[in-house]
Parts: structure tokens; sequence; C-alpha cells
């Protein structure tokens, strides 16, 4: 298995809409990289993730997640997945504390999702590596929209995860974050095995390691710039 | 999930199925527990497949089991709404509380705690974030389905103890309560089950010493503990505000 996703012709539309929110989309991201998807507000970007991991099923095309077919096996396959969703934010009475919200990350993973000594030692790590360990016992809803993003991205990394998808991960976070995550956190994570795929509507932003840069407009793709061939499409 | 919604409307399927029992001449018991645990059964798939908000199917099934309920009290033998019968059904009984039926509800507290033991984490995740939950491979549908199977039978044995009208508050004050005064959703679960207890405690002991029906005084005491939590959680906040500094507000 040399690719993470494999995407032919699919074209996927929500309930009730004629037309598709992705259309013809055929694309390969290889295992153990980062590729980024821009493109503007409305241009498929969200729907790509959520056909990756079978949420929307498409109705044309054939898709493969790291060797399985979607919709048919992603059951099994998002256990292997996280996903960083773009709409995080918690009211403040959300009656969740930080470190449970990260624990139900592993839940998912587990038998009857009940969690051990050593899943607690995970999620202490995870938010420790993310420099929130101090907001463990804190309620999520009563934090800021850049802690509580960093608390999500805990959750997805706790998970360990072959294929990390994250919708609009910087939009809540300040300048250093960005920085540390994309330059410390993101290559260890794609080096100890993981492919990343990233949405993002900020051209202006590339993190430093990047193998594939996927331009989206209106549902297709439009552009795609291998980094290593440094061709593009 | 808007569990209360749902609550609510199998609440009321309870009590079509009771009031349908009324026309037959049978234990209100088979009728509403079948109308409320078809309910639960088929609220989901009913959304699913539409493609509709679970609180939109559930509000639709609310208003014809409340129209059913009508129809069927009005098609039971005798004067409408004047039996002793029609009475336990729409504002429950006191008659209805025998060691059986206490055996009953604390089988049914044991079965309900083991599952939320077991299925803790995953459940959590559910109510966090149905949609991540999904992502993440937990059964989102299964396990809704589970829980509202679960509320429609705790509400059928509620039903004869506070009637068809009350039990929804008997369900949902306490729980409403208990948001007042606890953040995380385990001391929210402990406390709404304490309060719910002293409602019940309290309204069972007036319901025998005025000869008042014993759903509405149940309601009435857990109505009142949900003014004092709301007015002790106000009264807290206004002291923690007022405990900061002018300038750090």
């Amino acid at each position: 298995m040399s690719y993470a996703v494999e995407m032919r012709e699919v074209s996927a539309y929500y309930f009730g809409e004629k037309k598709p929110a992705i259309i013809d989309v055929t694309l390969t991201i290889p295992i153990n990289s980062l590729t980024l998807i821009v493109g503007p507000n409305g241009a498929g970007k969200t729907t790509l993730l959520e056909t990756i991991l079978g949420l929307l099923e498409p109705r044309r095309g054939n898709i493969r997640v790291l060797g399985h077919d979607i919709p048919r096996e992603a059951a099994k396959i998002r256990k292997l997945c996280s996903y960083l969703p773009q709409d995080f934010m918690k009211p403040p009475g959300e009656p969740f504390s930080v470190k449970d919200v990260v624990a139900m990350g592993i839940a998912s993973n587990r038998e009857f999702g009940k969690l051990g000594n050593e899943d607690w030692k995970l999620v202490e790590e995870a938010l420790t590596m993310l420099g929130i360990a101090e907001l463990a016992d804190r309620p999520i809803g009563r934090l800021s929209g850049g802690q509580q993003q960093k608390v999500m991205l805990a959750r997805a990394l706790v998970r360990k995860p072959k294929l990390l998808l994250l919708d609009e991960p910087f939009s809540a976070l300040d300048e250093d974050s960005r920085r540390f995550i994309s330059t410390s956190l993101l290559p260890k994570l794609i080096d100890s095995g993981c492919t990343v795929i990233m949405v993002s509507h900020d051209a202006s932003f590339t993190p430093p390691r990047c193998d594939l840069t996927i331009r989206m407009e209106e549902g297709r793709i439009v552009g795609v710039v291998s980094h290593d061939l440094r061709s593009s499409t | 999930m808007k569990l209360s919604t749902i609550a609510f409307t199998m609440a009321h399927a309870a009590l079509a199925g009771s009031a349908m029992s009324l026309i037959f001449e049978i234990d209100p018991i088979l009728l509403g527990g079948l109308f409320a645990i078809l309910t639960a059964f088929i609220m989901g798939p009913f959304s699913d497949y539409l493609r509709i908000p679970l609180d939109s199917a559930s509000m639709t099934l609310f208003s014809i089991y409340n129209a059913l309920t009508f129809i069927f009290l009005m098609m039971a033998p005798g004067p409408t709404l004047a039996s002793e019968k029609v009475g336990q059904i729409l504002w429950g009984s006191v008659l209805a509380i025998t060691p059986t039926y206490l055996l009953i509800l604390f089988t049914l507290t044991s079965i309900y705690v083991s599952i939320l033991y077991v299925f803790w984490g995953r459940i959590c995740s559910i109510l966090f974030d149905p949609k991540l939950a999904e992502a993440e491979g937990v059964n989102v549908k299964r396990y809704t389905y589970l829980l509202t199977a679960l509320a429609g039978i705790v509400i059928v044995f509620t039903l004869r103890i506070t009637g068809g009208f009350l039990v929804f508050s008997l369900l949902f004050i306490p729980s409403a309560s208990s948001l007042q005064i606890s953040e995380s959703l385990k001391k929210q679960i402990l406390t709404s089950s304490i309060i719910g207890a002293m409602a019940s405690i309290f309204g069972v002991s007036l319901s025998f010493s005025f000869n008042l029906p014993v759903g509405s005084c149940i309601v009435i005491g857990a109505a009142a503990i949900f003014l004092a939590a709301a007015l002790l959680s106000a009264l807290f906040r206004r002291r923690i505000v007022e405990a900061i500094p002018l300038e750090q507000r």
C-alpha cells in the first residue's frame, strides 16, 4: 500500500441538493505525507474530508483509504483516523472537562469504550505535548477559542492515527502555536508513520513540510502541486 | 441530541397507549409500554430516513400522540374523563406503588446504571459531539437507539406514579435543577437522581397526607427544588463576580 487515500472520479451530494458538493474528484495521497487542501469558502474542502471518512457517501466513483473501500469499510477505517472539525467551539455550560474530551478520542478504539490507566497517561501526554496540561480539569466551554482548538487537536493526536484529517486547524491559534504545530509537531507525526491532510482557506500559509498542495474551486480539483517533484497539473 | 424532547414525546406515546388500554380494558402498562418502546425504536430511523432533525421528528410524533390520547379517551367506555382509571392514567396513583413495582424500578435502575458504566466513554463522546464521535468510529445510531429505548422503558414504569401529563416533568425538572448546581456530567446525573428521589419522597408524603394526586405533588416538589437550586446558583455566581476587583471584570 503506497497511498493513504485513493479517489477516482468521486462525486458526492448533500441530501436534497441537486448540485454535487464535490465533482469528479480524482486524487492520490501518498502515505507518510502532508497534503494541504486550499481553496475559497464553499470550494468543497470540508466535504472532501467528510467523503474520505465515509461521513458523506459518494454517489459516483471509488474511494480507498489505507487500502480499504469507503464507505463499505468506513467503520473499520475510522478507528485508524483522527478528525479535527472546523466547528469545534463549545458553550460555557458544556459538562465535560478538558481531559474528559481528550479521553473521548481513545474511547472509540477500546472495547466498550472503557479506559485504563495507560490511556489516561496518553491523555496527559497529549495535553503536555500541546502545552495545555494545566487546563486538564477545566470545563472545556470556559476556555478561549485557541485553547479549545488545542484540546480538540490533543483529542485527535491521542488516538495515534494513521491518517489525520485537519479542517482549518490554525483558525483560532496564535502565531507561536501555529509555528510549533507546523514546524515541530506535524513533521514528527509524519515521520512516525502518520499521513496528514490539512484543509485551509488561507492560501498564504503553507507549512514548512508540505508534500502536496491541492487547490479546489466549486467542488472540483483545479490544481495539484507536488512539492517533491515541483510539478503542477 | 435533544434527549429531553425525545423523552417528552415518549411520555406522550405512553400516555396514548395507556388511553387506548381503556378501550380494551387491559393493563395500561402493556399498551403504554408498547407505544413508548415502539416510538423509541421508530423515531431514530424515521428521522434518519426522512433526513429531518430528531427533535422535529419527535415533536411531530408528540402532536400525533396528543391527538390520539384525546381520541382514545373519548372512545373509552363510561363517562369521559370521569372514571378512576382515566384519573390514574392522567395524574398517577399512590396505589400503584407496590413492593413488586419497587422491585421493577430497582431492576431498571440497576440495568440503566450498568449500561452507563460500561459504555460511559462512548456515550459521553456522542453527547459531546455526535458527528465527531461517528468520525472516530463510534456507532452513533446504535447508542442513540439504545438510550432512547431505555428512556422509553423508564417512562412506561414511571407513568403509573406520575401519570401521563406529569411524567415528563419528573424526568426534566430534576435534570434542569442539577444543571444549576453541577458542572460535570457525572455530578449532574448523580444530583438529578438525588433531586428526583427527594421530590418523589416529598410528593408521596404530601399525597398521602392530603389525599392529593401523587404525580402533581411530586412535580410541585421537584419544581420547588428547581427554584431553590436556581436561586442558590444565581447567588453563588453573583458572589464570585463581586469577589473579582472591578478593574478585572
